[in-house]
């Protein structure tokens, strides 16, 4: 029987939402380093690929997806802390080049220990029992799997914009990332607030991988498909926006999931069209602001 | 002058290597003066007008896969392919450079990724012309003009990209020290100020960003019928990633330095990699050792290193 | 749909140009210089070739270690080792003892032709084999006859190689794409199942193999409802999934690999795909079945190769596999073991790893190995040989679910016409 055009609206349009709320996960942390620190960070696809292999260690060893959802991200947010102290903080003042050197350094470095810690095979990553079921969509089978992706995005967003707007640290972020000097000049310690933002920002593309592994499996090539669609997203967005950065995981999903069913043809050249098109409009990205 | 005799004697012994090195050494060399060239192009936007191309790969892999269909579908000589090739390049720059210098900063450099991204996505599809997936294979060097068959050989052709890259050094560094570079350095240091004065600055950077891509464009041209093929890889935001490290590594706004920069960087990837599987590894710590601890690229410290002695003895 | 322009195809298989006007083109260049300086750079070029003919026989294997395909190249390295292990052992081939030289590509065909061109000039190698993709391969051939060297493949399906793109010094002991799509449509005809639709990956390997089960399926009167493509790389396949269930097909044959194949797998059991339409693959491979578990559990396919195979020489090489890795023989271990038998048989017959000679003696290699009978083909190098549908079961004694083969269709059926990608019944 083939599929109701309801069902199947309905069925594309919780992929959407559960694709931006993976998306998302990576376009925030990027949109927030940048925000902070002007540093496009090469490595991010890597650091979500490090995500993924750590919560697949720590769910086989616990034997629970959950802890590793939540340990996953602490490990490798602290990498990356590590990295901001160890070798961001001494560039600081430099051009965007310098850091486009030691970031596109890291993701070789890190690459290379994931192929030599966990091997070259993908591994699985079984989703949780709980989830493991489908609910029916007008008659359509669905996982629920997806639709804790899409409602987990909803809070995590919600929650990581309450962060930025109420409290203490996000004032901090939001004033550094205007103006460092003067947030500097206030007393604030934008040392450390660098350091946390890029932990966080790790953490939370770390988050992202432990949840996409039970869909594409912990592999070497996840960091590559996944870093130009981050770009794509923060650029189209707006670097350092954060309300950008989910417009931006919103408008690449939905292109991946309807572009493709509609004009499979376009798909690849689609989200570029996109991107040149909003760039041309606004080069700023759609809630950036040129700099 | 110290300079030209500096130059002239690079020149000599590169023309003198193919009586030295074994063959897969010349195929080593050929390679790592077209990736020269490349980087050298991309060095006048970054080091000279720090207009930071993310998208440099565009004109290369434009170039590459015009002067490989010009040679299999026609019956154009080699050089002729390679400089329709270039032109073409840097025509396609004009409308690229004509949206891309809107923006300036961060936004200038996704504009042209953007647009590289594009091109890569266009020749995916387009598989009629540019061979998809696979790409343009058993791309023929083709003899000519007038029957002149000595750039076909290996040799040959090595001392074709040779002259070339010498000729595009001299054709740069001409540039660079004319009015026209003082513009371009004006824009870099202070685009404002430089408008203020009286110069129409985006019209500088769309003719700098042309001849950047003119001569990027005449790499990837080189490149198509040295490797016999031209995929879509050429076009990859990766690769644009890479040439902007090897200008880095190299020096910046030196010319030469990226020159550098590029052979150092594919031989040291050809090397590491045949000892070791896990060298990206070593590859990527040599990258932030060289941010750390040597800012301002290869030729960047060692001209430092040469001035200062000179200055001293005055 | 036409892959390549017609001229394309003529300068793959054009010769290159002649040795003697090189060495002239060479000498008009040197024209002026030291004449000393050219016995300078062609003395140890000489030297050694000398030393090629009577040294240790080098097998070339630029492979891609590293990246996403890297288990490719890791499982064909593993293989060759292990023959090249066994055969020294017993005294080598010829009286001669077997070095491989092993490069890691990165799957890159700049490097991978950078680093054979080393190979060859620098190691004196004759013979490569293990390359893993089929950009690399098509990079590679016209090569060939310039550095008068052999190309045994391994892995690389695309049909074009014995085909369009046919070079002489290119010989092709595994399965090709197109054998592993009529393996499925073979199947099919017996199947209840109707409403075909295919789904493969966006690049030439997987436009390749759906216009073959196309055609099969049309000339078996089934009702082929249409066919998807996806970009490699793609991480979701929801949408694709959707499309599926959309265009209500009884069965899909999947052409897919590595990261897509498991993402495709796992999501489809997610989506309980399965239980509407039979999932039909090109190539079943262990890899993959380890990367999504159970999810893989029903699916049924071609396979290459299985270990599951039942043979005598199967079973010796398991075992022997077994002893020495400690775990069962993968798809391009298997396939890789069967190149080298070949390769094997034609350096005995040949009596020399020199082209010339060589080439004319794997024409005519027959043999039987861990895939049953083979027998090289003189016309397109292409080794005809069985195919094998499998379904991929639980099975004591493993961790995880193994491939049983369920049909073997003899090689004068699932081999194409000669020079062709496609069939006639």
């Amino acid at each position: 029987m083939q599929l109701g055009t309801l069902a199947l609206l309905l069925t594309q349009t919780a992929n959407v939402l559960s694709q931006t709320a993976l998306l998302f996960f990576l376009g925030v942390g990027l949109t927030l380093i940048f925000g902070i620190m002007r540093v496009v960070n090469f490595a991010h696809g890597t650091i979500y690929m490090l995500g993924a292999y750590i919560g697949y260690s720590l769910a086989r060893v616990t034997g629970s997806f959950w802890v590793a959802l939540i340990v996953a991200p602490i490990i490798v947010g602290a990498v990356g802390v590590a990295f901001e102290a160890g070798i961001l903080r001494r560039l600081y003042g430099r051009d965007g080049s310098a850091f486009l050197m030691v970031t596109f350094g890291l993701a070789l470095i890190l690459g290379d220990v994931v192929q030599i810690g966990w091997g070259a095979s993908a591994l699985r990553v079984a989703v949780p029992d709980l989830l493991s079921g489908v609910v029916l969509l007008l008659g359509e089978p669905f996982p629920d799997y997806r639709l804790f992706l899409a409602g987990f995005g909803v809070v995590m967003a919600i929650a990581i914009w309450q962060v930025l707007e109420r409290t203490r640290f996000g004032l901090l972020i939001r004033a550094t990332s205007q103006n460092p000097e003067m947030a500097r000049a206030l007393g604030t310690d934008v040392q450390l607030i660098r350091s946390g933002v890029f932990g966080v920002g790790c953490g939370l593309a770390a988050l992202g991988g432990v949840l996409a592994s039970p869909l594409v499996t912990a592999s070497l090539g996840m960091a590559a498909s996944m870093i130009i669609d981050a770009f794509v997203i923060v650029i189209i967005g707006g670097m350092g926006s954060f309300v950008g950065s989910l417009i931006g995981a919103f408008l690449v999903a939905f292109v991946q999931v309807f572009g493709n069913f509609y004009l499979p043809e376009l798909a690849i050249a689609f989200i570029y069209l996109i991107m040149l098109l909003v760039l041309i409009v606004r080069p700023g990205g759609l809630l950036g602001k040129e700099d | 002058m110290g300079a030209w005799r500096g130059l002239i004697l690079v020149v000599a012994v590169l023309a003198l290597a193919p009586l030295g090195l074994p063959p897969y050494m010349m195929t080593l060399l050929t390679e790592a003066l077209i990736l020269g060239l490349f980087a050298m192009s991309l060095d006048l936007m970054v080091g000279y007008t720090r207009l930071v191309s993310f998208g440099h790969a565009a004109a290369y892999g434009f170039g590459a896969y015009c002067s490989g269909w010009l040679l299999i579908n026609t019956d154009l000589s080699l050089p002729s392919a390679v400089f329709v090739a270039a032109i073409a390049s840097g025509v396609l720059a004009i409308g690229v450079a004509w949206v891309c210098t809107r923006s300036t900063g961060v936004s200038f450099s996704m504009l042209t990724l953007a647009f590289a991204q594009l091109l890569y996505a266009i020749t995916f599809r387009w598989t009629s012309v540019t061979g998809g997936s696979d790409g343009l294979a058993g791309i023929p060097r083709r003899p000519g003009p007038f029957g002149l068959t000595a750039l076909t050989s290996k040799t040959g052709f090595y001392f074709f990209v040779l002259g070339l890259l010498v000729a595009a050094f001299l054709l740069c560094r001409q540039l660079v020290n004319s009015p026209f570079g003082a513009v371009l350095r004006g824009i870099r240091e202070n685009e404002a100020k430089t408008l203020a004065l009286g110069y129409n600055t985006r019209a500088y950077k769309i003719a700098v960003v042309a001849l950047s891509y003119a001569l990027g464009g005449l790499a990837g041209a080189l490149y198509a019928p040295f490797a016999g093929f031209a995929n879509s890889e050429l076009l990859f935001w990766l690769l644009s990633g890479q040439v902007l490290i090897m200008v880095i590594v190299g020096g910046a706004g030196t010319l030469i330095g990226p020159i550098l920069g590029a052979a150092f960087f594919m031989f040291a990837q050809h090397q590491l990699s045949s000892y070791t599987e896990s060298w990206a590894i070593y590859f990527g710590m040599l990258f932030i050792f060289f941010v750390l601890f040597v800012p301002r690229g290869i030729w960047g410290s060692v001209a430092a290193r040469l001035r200062r002695p000179a200055a001293d003895g005055r | 749909m036409s892959i390549t322009p017609k001229t394309k195809r003529r300068n793959l298989i054009a010769p290159a140009e002649p040795k003697t006007q090189r060495l002239l083109n060479r000498r008009k260049v040197l024209t002026g210089m030291a004449a000393g300086a050219v016995t300078l750079s062609m003395g140890p070029a000489f030297l050694r070739r000398a030393s090629a003919a009577t040294g240790p026989i080098k097998i070339g294997m630029p492979l891609a270690l590293t990246g996403p395909i890297g288990i490719v190249g890791q499982q064909i390295k593993r293989s060759c080792e292990l023959w090249a292990k066994m055969k020294n052992a017993s005294g080598g081939l010829l009286g001669q003892k077997i070095e491989l030289v092993v490069e890691d590509t990165g799957g890159n065909p700049a490097a991978c032709v950078r680093k054979t061109q080393q190979m060859v000039d620098r190691d004196g190698v004759r013979i490569i084999t293990g390359i893993v993709f089929s950009s690399e391969a098509l990079a590679l051939a016209p090569k060939l006859k310039e550095w008068n060297t052999i190309f045994m493949s391994s892995s690389n399906g695309d049909g074009r190689l014995t085909a369009d793109a046919l070079v002489p010094n290119f010989f092709r002991p595994n399965t090709s794409g197109p054998m592993g799509a009529r393996t499925v449509s073979l199947h099919l005809r017996q199947s209840k199942s109707n409403k075909i639709a295919a789904l493969g990956l966006d690049y030439a390997w997987g436009h390749n193999s759906v216009q073959v089960f196309e055609e099969e399926m049309k000339r078996a009167k089934k009702n082929f409802v249409g066919k998807l493509f996806a970009p490699t790389g793609t991480k979701d396949y929801a949408t694709y999934i959707a499309k599926l269930k959309d265009l209500d097909a009884d069965a899909v044959f999947l052409v897919l690999q590595g990261d897509d194949n498991n993402a495709f797998l796992s999501q489809a059991k997610q989506f309980r795909l399965g239980e509407k339409m039979e999932l039909l693959t090109e190539i079943v491979d262990l890899d993959s079945i380890r990367a999504v578990g159970d999810a893989s559990l029903g699916l049924m396919g071609s396979s290459r190769y299985s270990f599951t195979y039942n043979h005598p020489k199967n079973k010796e090489f398991v075992a022997l596999w077994q002893k020495e890795y400690n775990n069962v023989p993968d798809t391009f271990e298997g396939e890789s073991w069967q190149t080298m038998a070949v390769l094997e048989a034609g350096i005995l017959k040949a009596k020399s790893i020199d082209a010339e000679p060589l080439r004319a003696a794997l024409e005519t290699v027959e043999l039987e190995s861990v895939k049953g009978k083979l027998t090289m083909r003189k016309c397109d190098h292409q080794a005809v040989q069985q195919g094998f549908m499998v379904k991929v079961v639980k099975r004591e004694g493993f961790s995880h679910p193994v491939p049983d083969v369920v049909a073997v269709y003899p090689g004068d059926v699932t081999t194409p016409r000669c020079n062709k990608t496609s069939y006639d019944d």
